[in-house]
């Protein structure tokens, strides 16, 4: 599609957009992050709604344990499957494609790890939001398309008008991805990345706190309406 | 035209008018999907422009076609194909999960007329997303798609909307033979928008896949509504092509209805209607 597009000068102009002749790696990177963002809202968002259907819901809420250590136990598991998707896709991609560089490989993977703190808030929300409105895969299939626009999956973001880069900056996997990039194929470092890390960290400590006092409110309210055993 | 003939007529319009009315209203029952819908597709379709934009000069050149307009107007065929596949298709498989397949068949109506309904009713919506999609386009980038004959283009939509039903027929009636219906419906449309040249001409295919492509109905019916729309170069002289599509459309509806007759005896002999 690239060489019907540019030519015979496609990756040129790919370049001159982005940086990097690497289309490969480049766009592995973007897929790799919003394949993670889609199995944990998936996972996070949805597993509360399969609780309620299978009539599970109370009981899990009914257990004697903090209701913030029962949402991050269910996103645990995705810190397992992230690993795997780093591992296959991106690993095996720069290994085969370029010069491999393990510390830079690492670096990609902690700030991958730091990007789903802000994201499993994200995915509370989400959750409690499901719980309310039911409907669990229009919802998801809207976020991760939205993600998959806003993020720079694949492009960078400074394609995109202004104000919709203003809302880019405010999704985590956006800074995951560009510094994931800069690691990769510009030989950057996580240290002299520390502006993005540091709003990382910023987003990493709002979006758990906003995302579980909403869905704190939600369920209080559900369990006044009897909203949790409704399908 | 006697009496008994537009008597028939009229129940056909009237069983076709029910069906279709059943589908919209069973369609705005589930504000949530309806919402999704029209938000996400757009969203897709932008997603994907942009991706392709990264590959496209630096410059504005002269080149005879616009790459949006070539990328927008495989947008819509995409769009309308899924009609044929998750529209007409998965409708059978949805009612027989919802357990009201029987039902709908129990009504004393033709079947292809309740499958018509349901076609006419994805036809609309997607009329609609495409619609405000132009304008979303319109007002953000002031990309206008360009449309040079219009007259072409209707005819060949028309042709491309008769093979999607008689294609969507056939589906529908895979449906109650195949049970993992979506793993097969994703191949097929990975495999249309591969091989049919929906988002990039066919002449970029390598040569032992171009016949495979030129061996798909699909393919034909696109290259005609880009000819009319854009002036593009056809596959074939163009009253070649446009004879050819003609044959071609009307020949998938009437297979597509024979298929689907003949599945459904087959389910109905066996009791399989209703098997998941």
């Amino acid at each position: 599609m690239g060489r019907f597009v540019g030519g015979g000068n496609a990756s040129t102009y790919f370049a001159t957009r982005t940086g990097t002749t690497n289309i490969l790696v480049y766009e592995m990177l973007g897929s790799a992050v919003w394949m993670t963002s889609w199995l944990v809202v998936e996972d996070v968002g949805v597993s509360l709604r399969h609780e309620q259907v299978s009539g599970t819901l109370e009981q899990n809420f009914l257990a004697p344990i903090d209701r913030a250590t029962l949402l991050v136990g269910m996103s645990l598991a995705d810190v397992v499957i992230t690993t795997g998707i780093f591992l296959i896709a991106v690993g095996a991609t720069v290994v085969l494609t370029m010069r491999a560089d393990i510390v830079g490989l690492l670096q990609a993977y902690l700030m991958l790890l730091i990007g789903l703190i802000p994201l499993f808030g994200m995915c509370f929300l989400f959750s409690g939001i499901i719980i309310r409105f039911k409907e669990p895969y229009v919802f998801v299939q809207i976020v991760n398309v939205l993600f998959a626009v806003l993020t720079g999956t694949y492009y960078p973001v400074a394609l995109l008008p202004f104000w919709i880069r203003f809302l880019s900056g405010f999704l985590p996997q956006t800074y995951v991805i560009e510094d994931m990039r800069q690691i990769i194929l510009a030989n950057q470092t996580l240290v002299s990345l520390y502006g993005n890390v540091f709003v990382l960290f910023a987003l990493a400590l709002v979006y758990p706190t906003i995302g579980y006092a909403i869905f704190k409110r939600i369920e209080r309210k559900a369990s006044v309406t009897g909203e949790f055993s409704k399908y | 035209m006697n009496s008994q003939n537009t008597s028939s007529l009229i129940k056909i319009c009237g069983e076709f008018k029910a069906a279709f009315l059943k589908d919209l209203r069973s369609y705005v029952r589930y504000p949530a999907w309806l919402v999704g819908e029209f938000i996400s597709t757009p969203l897709w379709f932008f997603f994907f422009a942009l991706g392709v934009t990264l590959f496209s000069p630096t410059n504005v050149t002269n080149s005879s076609v616009n790459t949006f307009d070539f990328f927008y107007f495989g947008f819509i065929f995409i769009i309308l194909f899924s009609t044929a596949v998750w529209g007409i298709g998965q409708s059978i498989r949805n009612e027989q999960q919802a357990g009201t397949l029987e039902q709908f068949f129990l009504a004393p109506v033709n079947r292809a007329t309740l499958i018509v309904g349901r076609w006419a009713r994805v036809f609309l919506t997607d009329v609609l997303i495409i619609g405000y999609t132009t304008v979303i386009v319109y007002t953000l980038g002031n990309e206008q798609p360009v449309m040079l004959n219009p007259g072409l283009f209707l005819y060949s939509l028309g042709l491309y909307e008769i093979g999607l039903i008689g294609f969507g027929l056939f589906f529908a009636g895979l449906t109650m033979r195949i049970k993992s219906y979506n793993t097969l419906s994703n191949i097929v449309f990975f495999g249309y928008m591969i091989l049919t040249g929906a988002l990039f001409p066919i002449d970029v295919i390598p040569i032992p896949f171009r016949y495979i492509s030129m061996a798909i109905p699909f393919t034909y019916f696109i290259d005609l509504m880009r000819n009319a729309a854009l002036s593009t170069s056809t596959i074939l002289p163009a009253p070649t092509e446009y004879f050819m599509a003609t044959i071609l459309a009307f020949s998938m509806l009437l297979i597509g209805f024979a298929a689907f007759n003949k599945i459904e005896e087959q389910a109905r002999v066996k009791g399989t209607i209703s098997a998941m």
